[in-house]
Parts: C-alpha cells; sequence; structure tokens
C-alpha cells in the first residue's frame, strides 16, 4: 500500500466510537473519522474518503449502497439545535457527497443517486430527492424538501434536469468506485 | 462601518484643465517649462478631491503608466489603445482580424457556455442506455464512444439535449449548431439562403421584385427566424431602391435624347442653381412611392399576438421554466430565433453561448505616440514586451498612523490632532528631491487641518540591495544619515518634529504629516453666505488630503531613459534637470461622527 503520509497531523478520534454496521464490501480509509453514540450503517460498495467526518450524535446514519463520501465532507453534523431524532441522516444510494460538503443531522435524507457539490451545505431535516444536484457551495435550508431531478445552483437558481441519464450516472459512479477501491487503502475492522 | 484602508490615489494630468490649454507637445518636450506654467496656473487653486470631476482622474499607482518621452504619467483614459491580437479564452486560439469581421466576435471552434450557468460545455457522446444489468458489467462501455454528440455543463449537468440538439460529429460544433434551431430541426445558413432565393428567381423569371403572388416558400412564413427575416427585408428594400434608381438615373442619362426642353433637364438645371431644392422634393416623392413588403419573400411577417402557446407552457414547466434577464442577455443576437415577437421566454428556446473573444491591448501615449505598453503577440504568454508602468519612475507613498499616540485604527477622532507616517519609496537609480504642499484645509464642507511637517527632503537612489548589504561604508553612511536627523527618528525620543525627516532607508524616507480632522456636524448657523447645511453624504467622512508632489532628479543628458547608461561619445558631465509634478491624494481614514 502507500507509503504516502499526509503532513497534516492524524485527527484525534474524539468522543465515544459509535457502534457501526458495515457491509462487507465498502471501503473505508484508516483516518476517516467516526463519532456518536447512535448506529453508523454503511450498505455496500460504499466509499468513505480519509478524513471524511461520520457524525451519529443526533441520530443513526444510514448510507446507502454505492456512496462516495469525500474527504473532509461532515455527515451528521450536529446542527446549532442540537436535536437528537432517531435517523439522523439518511443517504439514498449512489450518492455522492463532494469535499467539505456537510449535510445536517435531524431526520435529514438525501434521496437516491444525488450529488451534494463541494462546500455545500444541506440543512437539518431537509429531504432532498432523488437524483438531485447540488452544485458547489450550495445552501439548503433547514426542513427543506426539494422534488426529485432538481439542480440547486449556489445563487439559489434552481432548474429541473431533463437530461434522463441515471442510469448512466449509476455506471459512471460504479466505474469510479472501482478504482477508488485500489487507490484507498480500507480498514473497516478500525471501527469495529 | 466598514474600516477603511488608507489609500494613495494620484491625479493623471490629462483630466487637468490648466494642463489641457497649456500642454502643447511643443512644451512637453521640456518638462520643465511645462511645470512652470503649471505652478503659474495654479497659483491660489487646489485640487479637490471631492469635486464630481475628479471620480475620473485619481488612480491608484499600480494602474498608471509613464511616458518616457514626454516625462508624463499616462492613466487608462488617456493612452490610446490599440488591439494586438484576439483570442478565446477557452481554448486560446488567436482568431485573425479577417475573421472577425466574416465571422464575428464570438469563438467559432467548439467553446460554448452553459447559457443557464455560463459555466463552460464539454462535448460528450450520447451512450444508449439500453444495456439492463448496469451492477453486473462497467465493462461492456469501454469501446471508443460514437453516434449523437451532445454539449454538457459540467457545473450544473445542463446538456443541449434539453433544447433537443445533438450533433453528428464531436468538432466543429459551431458550424453544425449555426444550421440547426432548437429542437434539431434544420435551419437554413445565410449562404444556403441566398441561393436558394437565386433559384427561386430564376425560376419566377422575372428579376426583381417579384410579383406579389405568394410562392412555394410561402409556408415557411410562420418560422422565419430573424435572420432569414432580415435578409427577405433586405433584398425587397434593394430592389425597390435600385428601381427608385433607375428612375431617377434615367433621367440624368438620358438627357442627350430630351433637350432642353424637357422637364427633366430642366429640373435638373433647376437644381444646380437653387442648391437641390427642387430635385430634391422630387427625390423625396419618388421614394415615398415605394411598395412596402407584402409577403414573406420579402421579409413580411404577421405579428404573433396569439400567445396562448406561451401561456399554456408556462403553465406547464412554472416559473423555473423561464429564463432570467441575465441568461437572456447573455445569449448571442440573433441565432436561431424562431420569430422576431417571442424572443425567448424559456429555458428550452436558450442555445448554448459561444465564448466572447478577448484582446491583448497595446498602449500609446496620446501625445507622443510612443508606444508605453504592448503585450506580447503569442497568446499562451502573458509577458509584455514595452511595458512602461509609472511604479517604476515615480515614488510610492505608504501611509500608516504613527505608532504612539496614534489614533486607533479604524476611525479618527473629531478636533483631535493625529499623527500620520507617509513613507515614500524611490525606484529610480537617481538621488530625487521630493517636495511636498498640500493646502493648510483640506477643501469641501468638514476642512481639516494639515500640517506636513517636512515638506522637502532627499531620497537616496534605488541602488543595488546588496551594495548596502556588502558595503560597510555604506552602512555607516547611512547611520551617519540617519545621526544627522537622529533628533527626530524613532530613536531620538520617537517625537516628531517640524522640518525633520522620521526615518531614512536605502531609498525610501519617512516623513509625519498631523492632521486635526474637522466635526462632522453640518454648520447649523450661516453666516450671510449660503452654505450647505444638509446631511453628511455617502464617503464624506472620509479624511481626504489633496497633496502637490514635485519630485526633480538628475539624469545623464545623453541617456534617453531615466536611469539608463550614458553613452559614451556624450558629455558625461552633462547633467539634465528632470522634474515632473502631480497631485495625489491620500485617504487616511474615517472621521468618526459623534
Amino acid at each position: 500500500m502507500s507509503k504516502r503520509h499526509s503532513i497534516v497531523p492524524p485527527i484525534s478520534q474524539a468522543g465515544p466510537k459509535p457502534p457501526v454496521q458495515f457491509s462487507s464490501s465498502i471501503t473505508i480509509a484508516d483516518s476517516a473519522v467516526l463519532t456518536g453514540s447512535n448506529p453508523i450503517v454503511i450498505h455496500s460498495e460504499s466509499v468513505v474518503h480519509p478524513r471524511a467526518r461520520l457524525e451519529s450524535l443526533g441520530g443513526r446514519i444510514t448510507i446507502g449502497r454505492r456512496c462516495v463520501v469525500h474527504e473532509r465532507s461532515t455527515v451528521g453534523a450536529v446542527g446549532t439545535e442540537g436535536r437528537v431524532t432517531e435517523n439522523g441522516v439518511t443517504l439514498g444510494d449512489y450518492v455522492t457527497v463532494e469535499v467539505a460538503a456537510s449535510i445536517e443531522a435531524g431526520d435529514t435524507v438525501i434521496g437516491d443517486g444525488t450529488t451534494v457539490g463541494v462546500g455545500a451545505k444541506v440543512g437539518r431535516g431537509a429531504v432532498v430527492g432523488k437524483h438531485c444536484t447540488l452544485t458547489p457551495h450550495t445552501v439548503v435550508a433547514a426542513g427543506e424538501v426539494i422534488p426529485d431531478f432538481t439542480v440547486i445552483y449556489s445563487n439559489g437558481m434552481r432548474r429541473m434536469d431533463k437530461r434522463g441519464v441515471v442510469e448512466l450516472k449509476n455506471k459512471g459512479q460504479a466505474r469510479q468506485i472501482e478504482v477508488l477501491r485500489r487507490m484507498i487503502p480500507s480498514n473497516p475492522s478500525k471501527f469495529q | 462601518m466598514a474600516p477603511l484602508t488608507p489609500y494613495t490615489f494620484i491625479q493623471c494630468p490629462c483630466s487637468d484643465p490648466s494642463t489641457l490649454a497649456s500642454s502643447r507637445p511643443a512644451d512637453a518636450s521640456s518638462p520643465t517649462s511645462i511645470s512652470g506654467q503649471e505652478r503659474d496656473d495654479d497659483d491660489g487653486r487646489t485640487f479637490d478631491p471631492r469635486a464630481p470631476r475628479s471620480n475620473y482622474s485619481l488612480y491608484p499607482l499600480e494602474y498608471l503608466l509613464y511616458c518616457e518621452d514626454c516625462h508624463q504619467i499616462r492613466c487608462p483614459r488617456c493612452v490610446s489603445e490599440e488591439i494586438v491580437t484576439y483570442y478565446c479564452p477557452n481554448c486560446l486560439f488567436e482568431v485573425p482580424s479577417s475573421n472577425l469581421k466574416s465571422e464575428g466576435n464570438r469563438c467559432t471552434r467548439s467553446c460554448f457556455q452553459c447559457p443557464i450557468c455560463i459555466g463552460p460545455l464539454g462535448v460528450t457522446s450520447l451512450e444508449k442506455p439500453a444495456d439492463a444489468n448496469l451492477l453486473a458489467a462497467p465493462d461492456n462501455a469501454a469501446s471508443p464512444p460514437s453516434g449523437p454528440y451532445i454539449l454538457i455543463c459540467s457545473y450544473c449537468n445542463w446538456s443541449s439535449t434539453e433544447i433537443g440538439i445533438q450533433f453528428d460529429k464531436p468538432n466543429s460544433i459551431h458550424a453544425q449548431l449555426a444550421k440547426m434551431r432548437n429542437g434539431g430541426v434544420t435551419r437554413l445558413t445565410a449562404k444556403e439562403r441566398k441561393e436558394k432565393r437565386r433559384e427561386a428567381a430564376a425560376q419566377s423569371g422575372t428579376g426583381v421584385p417579384p410579383t406579389a403572388a405568394p410562392t412555394t416558400t410561402g409556408g415557411d412564413g410562420q418560422d422565419l427566424d430573424v435572420e432569414a427575416q432580415f435578409a427577405n427585408l433586405k433584398h425587397f428594400y434593394q430592389g425597390q431602391l435600385a428601381d427608385a434608381n433607375a428612375a431617377g438615373a434615367s433621367s440624368l442619362s438620358s438627357l442627350g435624347d430630351l433637350g432642353f426642353a424637357s422637364p427633366n433637364s430642366l429640373s435638373r438645371i433647376m437644381s444646380i442653381y437653387t442648391g437641390g431644392s427642387l430635385h430634391d422634393k422630387k427625390a423625396k416623392t419618388r421614394v415615398g412611392t415605394m411598395r412596402e413588403a407584402l409577403d414573406s419573400d420579402e421579409g413580411f411577417k404577421l405579428a404573433d399576438l396569439d400567445e396562448s402557446g406561451a401561456i399554456e407552457k408556462l403553465h406547464e414547466e412554472g416559473y423555473d421554466g423561464t429564463v432570467s434577464s441575465e441568461q437572456l442577455s447573455n445569449q448571442p443576437p440573433n441565432v436561431g430565433e424562431v420569430q422576431l415577437h417571442g424572443r425567448s421566454r424559456f429555458a428550452s428556446e436558450l442555445r448554448p453561448i459561444p465564448y466572447l473573444l478577448r484582446t491583448k491591448r497595446s498602449k500609446r501615449c496620446p501625445i507622443c505616440r510612443h508606444i508605453i505598453s504592448k503585450p506580447e503577440a503569442k497568446v499562451q504568454t502573458t509577458r509584455f514586451r514595452i511595458r512602461l508602468v509609472a511604479g517604476s519612475y515615480i515614488p510610492s507613498i505608504a501611509i500608516r498612523p504613527l505608532p504612539g499616540g496614534g489614533p486607533p485604527p479604524d476611525t479618527l477622532q473629531p478636533l483631535r490632532p493625529a499623527q500620520f507616517l507617509l513613507t515614500f519609496k524611490n525606484p529610480i537609480f537617481e538621488t530625487v528631491k521630493v517636495t511636498l504642499a498640500s493646502p493648510a484645509t483640506t477643501p469641501g464642507r468638514f476642512a481639516s487641518k494639515v500640517t506636513v511637517l517636512c515638506p522637502q527632503f532627499e531620497i537616496d537612489a534605488n541602488t543595488d540591495v546588496w551594495d548596502e548589504a556588502l558595503n560597510k561604508d555604506g552602512d555607516k553612511e547611512r547611520r551617519r544619515r540617519k545621526g544627522e536627523d537622529s533628533g527626530s527618528g524613532p530613536a531620538g525620543g520617537g517625537q516628531a518634529e517640524a522640518g525633520k525627516i522620521w526615518e531614512r532607508g536605502r531609498n525610501w524616507v519617512s516623513i509625519v504629516v498631523e492632521v486635526v480632522p474637522a466635526s462632522l456636524r453640518p454648520p447649523t448657523i450661516s453666516f450671510g453666505k449660503k452654505e450647505d447645511t444638509g446631511p453628511l453624504r455617502e464617503d464624506e467622512d472620509v479624511l481626504e488630503i489633496p497633496m502637490f508632489v514635485r519630485v526633480e532628479w538628475e539624469v545623464d543628458a545623453g541617456g534617453d531613459e531615466v536611469g539608463s547608461v550614458p553613452s559614451k561619445d556624450k558629455d558625461k558631465e552633462a547633467k539634465e534637470k528632470r522634474e515632473l509634478a502631480y497631485w495625489c491624494v491620500l485617504g487616511l481614514g474615517r472621521v468618526s461622527q459623534g
């Protein structure tokens, strides 16, 4: 495996270690951060990049099949309210959470095939539909419900995605995961 | 309120009315005479940074250029620009200016912007999403891409399929797009249209204009797009004009046949003597007889006032389906628009935007026409061949509040003296003599008092940094110089003293300016004179000091350029005195409103 070491100091595992439920086929980097008291469930073939944060303090985190959670993103961030709900964050299948994106906990749902763009923020309790695109630095307000196939721009503009390339996108995601599995050394046992 | 960082703006002499009057090219060659004249004019007249005109003449030092032949500052407003190259910012391809005339100012290769979010569009092949077992076989897509191609925006996932456009080839997208309307309907290009018309004319046998009977092409009158309509109209009216001219011309050319008794020749002779009024009247009446376009071949088009279709569509797609005015303004003009009256209102009517070309420009001095800035013609390089920036000729001025006894950094207290340190840095290789002058009170409604503690000083030349560091003597000399003024230096008690330099370095000098900001209350009592008692206007609380800077230095007479090596054959002893004088404005900070 790669001998390259990051110059950034390792993130100390702060907080309680959450109970996890991993599929055998997932890829999770050694330096990913999983904290919280509620269970974290990751379904088959999903990839969690190094330094991604999964926080289950505000409720259970479920990540669907073939999802990619990128570096420095936070899934299940406890917002200002700090409310605990049963389902903190639920990501559907084929969801991509881009670099430095943040998804607050509190019954938040991200639908299948949705891409949460770089640095985007999804508020607590928002329900993002299937196959949506949140462009970089988009902010989705707490509790908002977004219909399927919506493209949200960072200036607040919205548009329906009428390409109909769901299958193609899923295929692309599958191929990307193929590559990522080879690139990212997986160590699920560290979290179990 | 946002804190204000101190700034220095320099006035370009081009907007100064006195220089406008006096700066003739003859005078420009001898800068001493010019500024002498200038000073005479300037007596008793200070520059007001708040005057409306000043907005257009003040620039930060970085924006200014310097003409070495006129020895004068040049601003972006007064230089004349010439375009060196046109290029596409996306593909960095240089476009010859001949192409520009024929094909317009947009990239005609495959560079497009997304009509929704103006992100760059990429060309991808559209695969058939046919296979059902996606999870099982991701490898079957490894075959080379083929089939229809589309433009896709990687930022917002817009694709040209949304406006019903697909391409057969992955290259020359621009040409393919020109032949296509939204929805994939083919569209005639200008050339094809011309050919078609010629064919039609040949068929009908009669020349221009054809009779009003609807021809075979009358059917597509409804989807006559703007370009086609314009072409038809132009063609029609040119025909009409030719007719009218022919009629007029015949009256002149057939002079010999008609003899002197004919009314036509009479009118012609009359027009010679009466200045053409008679003839003109006649010409006008003749033009008035031109008939208007009657059918779509002639560019006639009924206004489509039935908007039920658009309303229906609006019901269907809602607000999200409409375009914003910003998107509309980004659209290239006239391309493939179906009709004039229904200018695209829906997102489905938008077109990919070909990139607007950019230019590289060279700049010339307006007076002596010498080039003072010229970029490298090659698009990929960002270097300049010639670039005479003012920053390497005139001293820069940095402002900071005087440490100790200074005001808090964000606001100035009214009626309380504050001291600022002005650091002048000399960029040239000669010792310069600087003379400063500022009015005792700032112009404007709130007159703050200004005192420049050391209005005259000398700055050492911008010698090699290592010279000083390696040369012990230089170091000693520097200490000596410092010692000379040490009574006022920071070592000497930190007290600013009139007539003394605060601190001095290799090629810089710091001096102290003391201001007493005015109170910002509008005067309540007016003493006979009409005074402005209105409320505080925008940015009127910013303390701005106009300052006249005069820089004097000596150069070798042989050297044309400042700081250049003097040529051997010239007399080395001969020194030429150079002088440059300009107004600048120092923005010190905001005065607090108490």
